[in-house]
C-alpha cells in the first residue's frame, strides 16, 4: 500500500498579507474593469434573456459553410444573425435575433406559404395598429385544409377563427404582440427552408419577447436575493468584521466572473446564472474556514498583531484551502474539456469561480479584516467562555 | 465522538442500503429491469429533453379575450332582459377587460334594472351611480375563470396531442396563465402545431326519432341522411360486460367508425342525422349548476355564441318535442329532449342528474373547442441524435471528474482514509440518484455537470476532517483522539461551507426554470446528501475501522 503525498505542506510560512496593498489594486483593478467592460462592451447575452432564436445546424456533407450561410440567412430579412462553428467543424450555431411584428414577417410568412403549402398563396398585414393577418390561397379551402395551413406557418389559434366552408381568404385576428411571438416560428420555419437542402436541423431553441423580458428580470432578482441570503446567514454566524470581509470577497468573486463573460465573450445564458450563483455559494467555501480558524487563533494568541495572526491562520489552513479547491477544480477542468459545447461556458467561468474565490478568500477577505480593524474584544464569547460564565 | 451506538450504525447502514435500493434501477440493464417487478422497475430517473430529444412549448392562453368574448355575450343578455322587463336604456357598452357599463334613460329605474342584471347572473358586482351601471365580475369569480380556462385547454391540449396514448406528454399550468407542454421523442413540430389546432370534435345532431321509434330493432339500412352513433354509458356499459370487444374497439386499425362499432357489438345506439345542427366551436361555456326554481336539481348550462346561437335558435324552434344528441369523439354524451325554443344563445340541460354527473358532462362539454388563443411564447426542439450527443459529453466528463477526484484523494490521504471518502463520495452519488427517482425528477444536461460540481465539493467535507486529524495527530494525540476532534472541530466550517452554497441552488431552483431546474436539484440534493455520507457515513466507517484494526499511528 502506498503512503499519503501531503501535497500542499509548505514549510516555509508565507506572509500573504505582507502583499495586501498590491492585492487592493489588483482587484480594485479586475473589478472595475469587468464593471467597465460591462457598462461599454456589454455581455454576450444568450437567447434566453434577449429573446431570439437559436439553430443547431450540421453540414449532410463536410464542414459548415459559415460565410455562405451568413449571407443566406442574412438574405431572409429576419434582422441581426451571428454564426458560430460548434463543437465540431461540420456544426454551427444560427443565432437571430428577436424577432419583430411588422410587414417583413408577414412577407416572411408569405415565402414560407408559398414554399410548404403551395405556389400563390398570399400573406398580407391586416389593419394598422392590430397584429392581424390576412391569408389568401390559390383555391377555397374546407375548415381542414385551413388548419394544416396555418399549421405550417407555425400558427396555434382557435377554430372559430379559421373559415368553416369552402372560402379562399382568412382573416385571423392578433394583437401585435402575438403576432411577434409567431414571427419567431415564421423565421425558424424560413430558416429551415432555406439551408433545409445542405442541413441537417438538429436542435431548434425559440425564446420569445415576453419570456426574454421576463427571465432579464428574474434573473436579476435571483443574483440579488442569493447574495443578499448568503449575506444575511455569515452575519447570523459571524461578528459583523466577518461578514463584511466574506460579502467583499462574494462581491469580487461575482463581478470578475461577469467580468471574464464580458472578456471572453462567452454566451450568458441561463446556464451562466447558474454558474454565477454557484460561485458566489462556492465563494464563501474557503472564506469561512480560514475565519473559523482566525476566530480560534484570535482567542488563543490574545496579544499578536491581526496582521500576523491573520498570516498564522492563513498558513495553517493553506493546505485545506488548496486541497478543497483543487478537488472542484479538478471536476470542472474534466467539464470544461469533455462537457461539450453546451455547457462550455458554465464550466470555463466556473473554473474561473475557482480560481478567483480562493485568491480573494485571502486577499480580499482577510485583507479585508485587517481593513476593518477586527480586535479580539470584537469577539463573541465562544462556547465554552460562555459555559464557564455561566458556572462561576 | 467515534464511541458510536449499535442503533446508530444500524440506522446509518440502512439509510446507505436503501439508498442503493432506490438508485439501483437507474443502474441495471434493461434485461435485469424486465425480470423485476413492474412498480421497482419503473422507478427510474427520466432524462429531461435535452438529453432525450423531443419538443417543448411554453403556450400562453389569451385571457383577456375569453373575458371580452364573455362581456360581449353577457351584454346581450342584459340587454335582452332590460327590454324583457321594460327597462329603457340607452346603451351598453363593453370596457374592455373590465366590465359591462349601462346607461339607463331614467334614473330612478336603476332599482328594476339592476334587478334584471341580477336575473341574468346573480354573482356580478354592480357598482356605478346615478343613470350607469357598471357590471363586473367579481375578482373571486375572475380567477374561477381563468382556472377553468387553463384547466380545460389543459384537458383539450391532452386529448388532441395524445390521441394515440404512446406520445407521453407532460402538460402542466405554469403561473396564472401559461402551459408547458414538453413532448419526448418528436422533432417535427408541425404535426404538434396541427393537433393543437385540430378540430372541434363536438357536434349537435337532431335524433332522427322515425328510426329511434324501433327501439332496440333498427332496421339493417339506414335513410341516407342518417347514421349511428354509440352513447356513451352504451359504451361504458360494453366495457364492463365484454372488456375484449372494448379492446378490439380501441385497438382496431384503421380505426371503426361509429356505426361499425354499433352494427358490430351492439351497444346502445342513436339514429342521429348526419346534418350537423351547430358544432363545438360555437359553445363558449357550459358549467354544472342548480335550478333556481323547482328545488334546485343539478342542470348543466350553456352558452353558444352568436353564430352558434342564430344556428340553435332555428334548430330548436323547428324540432321542440324532439331529442338534439350531442355528439363527442363518436360517442353521444347526452341526448335531452328540446323542451322550447332556445334563442338568445344560453340554456339549459336537464334530467335526473347527481351534481357530479353535471360535472362531468359540463366538462365534456367544454372540451370541444379550445377557450382561449394559446400563443407559442417559448419552443425549443431537440433532436435524438444531439440528445445522445449530449449524454455521451456529460457522461464522459461525469466519469473522467469523478475518477480525477478519487485520484486526488487516493493520492493525498492514502488508501484508507481516501478510500473511505472516495466511498463516500460513490454512497453520495447513490443517494442523489436515489434521492431523483424519489423525487421524480429528470436528468438533465446542466443537472450532469451538477453532479460533477458535488462529486468535488462533496469530497471537501472529508479533505476538512482529514486536515484537521493531521492537525491534530502533530500535536501528539493519540490516532483514537485525533480522529474524534477532527471531526467534532471541522464540523461548523463543512455546515457553513455547504450551507452557503445549497442557499444558492435552492433560490436558483425557485428563479430557474427547465434544464437548469435540473443543476439545482442534483447539486442542491448532491449538497444535502454530502452532509450525511462525508461526515455521518465515514465517520462510521472510520470507528469501525479504527476498533477494528487498533492503529498506534495514523496513516494520513
Amino acid at each position: 500500500m502506498w503512503k499519503p503525498v501531503h501535497l500542499f505542506a509548505f514549510k516555509k510560512k508565507f506572509d500573504f498579507l505582507g502583499q495586501r496593498k498590491a492585492a487592493l489594486i489588483l482587484s480594485t483593478l479586475i473589478n472595475v474593469v469587468s464593471i467597465l467592460g460591462v457598462a461599454f462592451v456589454g455581455l454576450n447575452f444568450g437567447i434566453d434573456f434577449k429573446g431570439g432564436i437559436a439553430i443547431q445546424a450540421r453540414a449532410k456533407e463536410g464542414v459548415a459553410q459559415l460565410d455562405t450561410l451568413r449571407s443566406t440567412v442574412g438574405a431572409l430579412g429576419v434582422g441581426e444573425v451571428s454564426l458560430q462553428e460548434f463543437g465540431e467543424a461540420s456544426t454551427v450555431l444560427i443565432r437571430i435575433q428577436r424577432q419583430d411584428a411588422g410587414p417583413q414577417c408577414v412577407a416572411g410568412a408569405q415565402r414560407v406559404l408559398q414554399k410548404r403549402v403551395g405556389a400563390g398563396w398570399q400573406a398580407k398585414p391586416g389593419a394598422a395598429g392590430t397584429g392581424d393577418v390576412e391569408l389568401t390561397s390559390p383555391a377555397a379551402l374546407d375548415g381542414a385544409g385551413w388548419r394544416d395551413a396555418v399549421s405550417r406557418v407555425g400558427l396555434t389559434i382557435l377554430e372559430r377563427q379559421l373559415p368553416r366552408g369552402a372560402t379562399n381568404i382568412a382573416k385571423v385576428d392578433m394583437t401585435p404582440e402575438q403576432q411577434a411571438e409567431w414571427c419567431q416560428q415564421v423565421a425558424i420555419k424560413q430558416v429551415e427552408d432555406a439551408i433545409g437542402t445542405n442541413y441537417e436541423i438538429r436542435g431548434t431553441e425559440s425564446v420569445g419577447p415576453k419570456v426574454g423580458d421576463e427571465l432579464m428580470v428574474s434573473g436579476i432578482w435571483a443574483v440579488l436575493a442569493t447574495m443578499a441570503a448568503i449575506v444575511v446567514y455569515v452575519w447570523f454566524r459571524y461578528e459583523w468584521q466577518f461578514g463584511v470581509g466574506a460579502l467583499i470577497a462574494m462581491l469580487h468573486d461575482v463581478i470578475s466572473t461577469i467580468g471574464i463573460f464580458v472578456l471572453l465573450q462567452l454566451d450568458f445564458s441561463l446556464t451562466a446564472l447558474a454558474a454565477v450563483l454557484t460561485i458566489a455559494g462556492y465563494s464563501i467555501n474557503d472564506t469561512v474556514v480560514i475565519f473559523d480558524r482566525v476566530r480560534e487563533n484570535m482567542r488563543r494568541y490574545k496579544k499578536l498583531g491581526l496582521v500576523e495572526l491573520l498570516n498564522i491562520s492563513i498558513n495553517e489552513t493553506l493546505s485545506r484551502t488548496l486541497m478543497t479547491s483543487g478537488t472542484v477544480f479538478v471536476a470542472v477542468g474534466a467539464l470544461v474539456l469533455f462537457g461539450g459545447p453546451v455547457l462550455y461556458s458554465f464550466s470555463v467561468a466556473m473554473l474561473w469561480g475557482v480560481i478567483v474565490g480562493t485568491y480573494s478568500s485571502v486577499w480580499v477577505a482577510c485583507a479585508g479584516l485587517v481593513y476593518l480593524g477586527l480586535r479580539a474584544d470584537h469577539l463573541r464569547p465562544a462556547e465554552e467562555e460562555k459555559a464557564e460564565k455561566a458556572k462561576t | 465522538m467515534l464511541n458510536l451506538p449499535r442503533w446508530q450504525a444500524i440506522v446509518i447502514i440502512a439509510i446507505t442500503v436503501l439508498s442503493g435500493l432506490f438508485a439501483l434501477p437507474n443502474l441495471l440493464p434493461s434485461s435485469v429491469l424486465d425480470v423485476l417487478p413492474h412498480w421497482y422497475s419503473q422507478s427510474r430517473i427520466g432524462l429531461g429533453l435535452d438529453l432525450r430529444g423531443g419538443a417543448h412549448f411554453l403556450l400562453e392562453a389569451d385571457l383577456r379575450s375569453v373575458l371580452n368574448e364573455r362581456l360581449t355575450n353577457l351584454s346581450d343578455s342584459v340587454r335582452a332582459e332590460l327590454r324583457k322587463q321594460q327597462v329603457p336604456f340607452k346603451e351598453v357598452t363593453v370596457d374592455p377587460g373590465r366590465a359591462l357599463v349601462v346607461t339607463l334613460r331614467d334614473e330612478a329605474q336603476r332599482a328594476k334594472a339592476i334587478e334584471a342584471i341580477r336575473v341574468v347572473d346573480p354573482a356580478l358586482a354592480v357598482s356605478g351611480a346615478g343613470d350607469t351601471i357598471r357590471i363586473a365580475y367579481s375578482d373571486q369569480e375572475l380567477f374561477r375563470r381563468k382556472k377553468e380556462v387553463i384547466d380545460q385547454s389543459i384537458e383539450i391540449l391532452r386529448r388532441r396531442v395524445d390521441e394515440t396514448g404512446t406520445l407521453e406528454p407532460t402538460i402542466t399550468r405554469q403561473g396564472d396563465e401559461r402551459i408547458l407542454l414538453q413532448v419526448p421523442g418528436i422533432k417535427d413540430t408541425t404535426d404538434l402545431k396541427r393537433k393543437i389546432n385540430q378540430t372541434a370534435k363536438l357536434t349537435f345532431h337532431l335524433v332522427n326519432e322515425d328510426v329511434a321509434a324501433a327501439g332496440a330493432n333498427i332496421p339493417a339500412t339506414l335513410p341516407p341522411t342518417t347514421f349511428l352513433v354509440p352513447t356513451r354509458e352504451g359504451l361504458q356499459e360494453l366495457r364492463r360486460s365484454n372488456p375484449k370487444a372494448w379492446e378490439d374497439i380501441q385497438t382496431a386499425n384503421p380505426r371503426l367508425s361509429p356505426e361499425q362499432i354499433c352494427r358490430r357489438y351492439q351497444p346502445q345506439c342513436l339514429p342521429v342525422l348526419k346534418r350537423v345542427v351547430v358544432g363545438g366551436e360555437d359553445l363558449d361555456d357550459s358549467k354544472a349548476t342548480f335550478e333556481q326554481q323547482q328545488g334546485g336539481r343539478p342542470i348543466i348550462s350553456f352558452t353558444f355564441n352568436s353564430a352558434g346561437g342564430r344556428a340553435f335558435c332555428a334548430a330548436t324552434r323547428a324540432n321542440i318535442g324532439k331529442r338534439l344528441a350531442i355528439q363527442l369523439d363518436g360517442e353521444i354524451i347526452s341526448a335531452p329532449v328540446v323542451q322550447s325554443a332556445i334563442c338568445g344563445g344560453s340554456g339549459i340541460i336537464t334530467g335526473s342528474f347527481t351534481p357530479q354527473q353535471t360535472q362531468e358532462q359540463a366538462l365534456l362539454l367544454r372540451s370541444g373547442a379550445l377557450p382561449a388563443t394559446l400563443t407559442i411564447i417559448q419552443e425549443s426542439t431537440v433532436g435524438a441524435d444531439l440528445g445522445a450527443d449530449a449524454i455521451r459529453a456529460g457522461t464522459v466528463a461525469a466519469i473522467v471528474g469523478t475518477a480525477l477526484v478519487a485520484l486526488v484523494m487516493f493520492v493525498a490521504y492514502g488508501p484508507v482514509f481516501g478510500g473511505f471518502a472516495n466511498l463516500a463520495m460513490l454512497v453520495n452519488l447513490l443517494m442523489v440518484f436515489a434521492g431523483m427517482s424519489i423525487l421524480g425528477a429528470s436528468l438533465t444536461l446542466p443537472g450532469m455537470a451538477g453532479l460533477v460540481l458535488t462529486v468535488g465539493m462533496a469530497v471537501d467535507s472529508n479533505v476538512l476532517i482529514y486536515e484537521r486529524v493531521r492537525e491534530e495527530k502533530a500535536l501528539g494525540r493519540s490516532a483514537f483522539s485525533s480522529i474524534a476532534t477532527g471531526y467534532e472541530r471541522a464540523m461548523s466550517a463543512i455546515i457553513d461551507a455547504n450551507l452557503t452554497t445549497l442557499i444558492a441552488a435552492v433560490l436558483l431552483f425557485g428563479f430557474g426554470s427547465g434544464p437548469i431546474r435540473g443543476f439545482a436539484t442534483t447539486l442542491s440534493l448532491g449538497l444535502l446528501t454530502s452532509m450525511f455520507s462525508s461526515t455521518i457515513f465515514t465517520r462510521m466507517l472510520l470507528s469501525i475501522w479504527v476498533r477494528w484494526r487498533r492503529p498506534t499511528e495514523l496513516v494520513i
